[in-house]
């Protein structure tokens, strides 16, 4: 790693500072954490068997990633990726970075670096939204015991790494649109249209071929209904190989692009 | 890591008589529309260059083509003794530029917008408060970008194109925005730049008595080529001749009666008695004549072009 590289990523590191990108990525993460708190402060009937049963932490990891691995997280991605990039757009700034004396590629990088790494700050601070969903009601309610279980660390932290493996096709195949189109609809709408793709072709035989769907399929995967169609071999290989393809697609889109900022 | 750049300025910049020149230089727009015809730039080290041209005739297009943020269809760029197209990121080191309207991220105070490039440029940390000193900038604390008025963000602007002491400074339009007191303060600015560090600055305009009072050359680009290139003087010389006299006096229908014998094509205009050109001697006798005819004069001048003028005459001579 080159040391303009490292200059680079700090540079952009601070620019997300304040940024919607950076909010998108808290309110993002703590969204449905949120929701189950307020819920179970509104409705505390039962939480006291709940807290006590087996599986506690395990049922809570499940029922907060539903609504994150379906929707939020793809959706995270293709916003937090159109929102870096509108940071340049919006402010006329691309021509101020195409003229600083880095390489295109230090460019593209540093700035995917940065949304790969807000990525990991939203799964972070997620994980700790899921924790404190469990213990904010039970400091609140009268009555409700601390869970019996051990808190999963390793499950969760491998599911994590899952998810983020999974997500990453969309992110490189979003930062390259980003990158590409200055109106802010061009990606979220491709964004959204291949995400609603991915879902009604969930329970095809061959959905682990579009790079949408890993999330959802990673869910799915206990799913005993069988919603999707999950297949027998290592999908986030796929997820990987889309990866690689998407960021190597979007680079060089980047780089020859004639007219810069 | 870590390390910051501190070279001295003044030994970057190239020993080249030019610090920037364009080679037959061509540009076309996707649809095919010229935008440069065979454009050759010569930038002397050390000189405010004035880029001056009508709306679309090729300026922003050239400062785009020599900061590598248009690719060369035709021709070459050279800056710092150095091919562009070969030694881009060395030759970006040494330049700061503002191109059309700032750059600035709007979310980050001033101080942070600088520290975004402070870090690339990896200069030392208290250059961003010379800077911003420098720009009158200094004060404004945690306010957001996003809330300055223009002429905040195009100073703005300048301390990111001056963070890093380039030698060579690009602007284009950088008096825009700026009210007479912050163009005043900028024109004054460049020249402490290029007096006391140096530094090479090329300024595109389009108000021509702004160059005019800053430039020590000049460039007049007319549908992408050049119609003139030198020194402001040669500019002045070659195509300022008399155009005519100005005489004001305390009564000019007295004095215009008295001079009527000598200049009889003289009328009175704007308040003042205008004569043909005529050699100086004979302005002289006219002066000494209405003194003895016991007429104050108060003005006697020769009446020559301003730049404008001869703006407007090369553009339209080429036009024609």
């Amino acid at each position: 790693m080159s040391a303009a590289f490292v200059h680079a990523f700090q540079g952009e590191w601070l620019k997300r500072r304040r940024s919607l990108a950076s909010w998108l990525v808290i309110a993002g993460s703590c969204f449905t954490p949120l929701i189950v708190i307020v819920a179970r402060l509104v409705r505390p009937d039962g939480l006291a068997r709940r807290y006590a049963a087996d599986g506690f932490w395990l049922q809570l990891w499940r029922n907060s990633w539903e609504s994150m691995a379906i929707f939020f997280l793809p959706m995270v991605a293709i916003l937090a990726a159109s929102l870096l990039a509108q940071v340049e757009f919006r402010n006329h700034a691309w021509k101020q970075v195409h003229a600083l004396p880095l390489a295109p590629a230090t460019i593209y990088f540093s700035k995917f670096a940065v949304l790969l790494l807000m990525m990991l700050q939203f799964f972070l601070l997620f994980d700790l939204a899921i924790y404190l969903s469990a213990i904010v009601p039970w400091l609140l309610v009268r009555g409700v015991p601390y869970p019996q279980d051990p808190v999963p660390w390793a499950y969760a932290l491998r599911e994590d790494l899952f998810y983020f493996v999974d997500c990453l096709p969309i992110v490189a195949a979003q930062f390259a649109l980003s990158v590409r189109y200055g109106n802010f609809l061009v990606p979220v709408g491709v964004g959204f249209l291949a995400w609603v793709g991915a879902l009604g072709a969930l329970p095809w035989k061959y959905a682990y071929a579009i790079p949408y769907t890993y999330c959802m399929l990673n869910y799915l995967k206990d799913d005993a209904s069988r919603k999707a169609a999950v297949p027998p071999e290592d999908f986030h290989a796929y997820a990987i190989a889309w990866f690689v393809v998407f960021t190597v697609v979007g680079y060089i889109l980047f780089s020859r692009n004639r007219q810069k900022g | 890591m870590g390390t910051t750049r501190s070279e001295n300025p003044h030994e970057a910049r190239s020993k080249s008589m030019y610090c920037l020149e364009t080679c037959d230089l061509h540009h076309r727009y996707p649809n095919g529309t010229p935008v440069l015809d065979g454009l050759a730039l010569q930038v002397p080290t050390g000189s405010i260059y004035g880029f001056l041209g009508p709306n679309g005739a090729g300026k922003t297009t050239t400062l785009r083509l020599v900061l590598g943020l248009l690719e060369a269809q035709r021709g070459t760029i050279t800056i710092f003794g150095k091919r562009l197209a070969a030694n881009r990121i060395e030759v970006l080191r040494d330049i700061g530029s503002l191109i059309e309207s700032p750059s600035v991220y709007e979310h980050l105070t001033a101080r942070e917008n600088l520290a975004v490039l402070q870090r690339v440029h990896r200069c030392p940390p208290p250059r961003i408060d010379e800077v911003l000193n420098l720009v009158g900038l200094r004060d404004t604390g945690s306010k957001r970008a996003g809330a300055f008025s223009l002429g905040m963000k195009q100073r703005l602007g300048i301390a990111a194109a001056l963070l890093h002491a380039p030698a060579l400074l690009i602007l284009d339009e950088p008096t825009n925005g700026l009210d007479p007191g912050g163009i005043v303060e900028m024109r004054e600015l460049l020249a402490r730049l290029n007096r006391e560090r140096g530094t090479t600055i090329v300024v595109s305009s389009h108000l021509l008595a702004e160059v005019e009072r800053l430039a020590t050359h000049l460039c007049i680009l007319h549908r992408g080529r050049t119609v003139f290139q030198g020194p402001l003087e040669d500019l002045r010389r070659t195509q300022q001749p008399m155009r005519s006299v100005r005489i004001a006096t305390r009564d000019d229908a007295a004095a215009l009666a008295i001079i009527a014998a000598m200049a009889p094509d003289a009328r009175i205009v704007d308040g003042a008695i205008s004569l043909p050109a005529m050699p100086a001697e004979d302005i002289a006798r006219l002066n000494r004549l209405l003194v003895e005819r016991g007429i104050d004069v108060h003005e006697l001048r020769p009446v020559v072009d301003d730049l404008e003028s001869i703006f407007m005459d090369l553009v339209e001579a080429r036009a024609t």
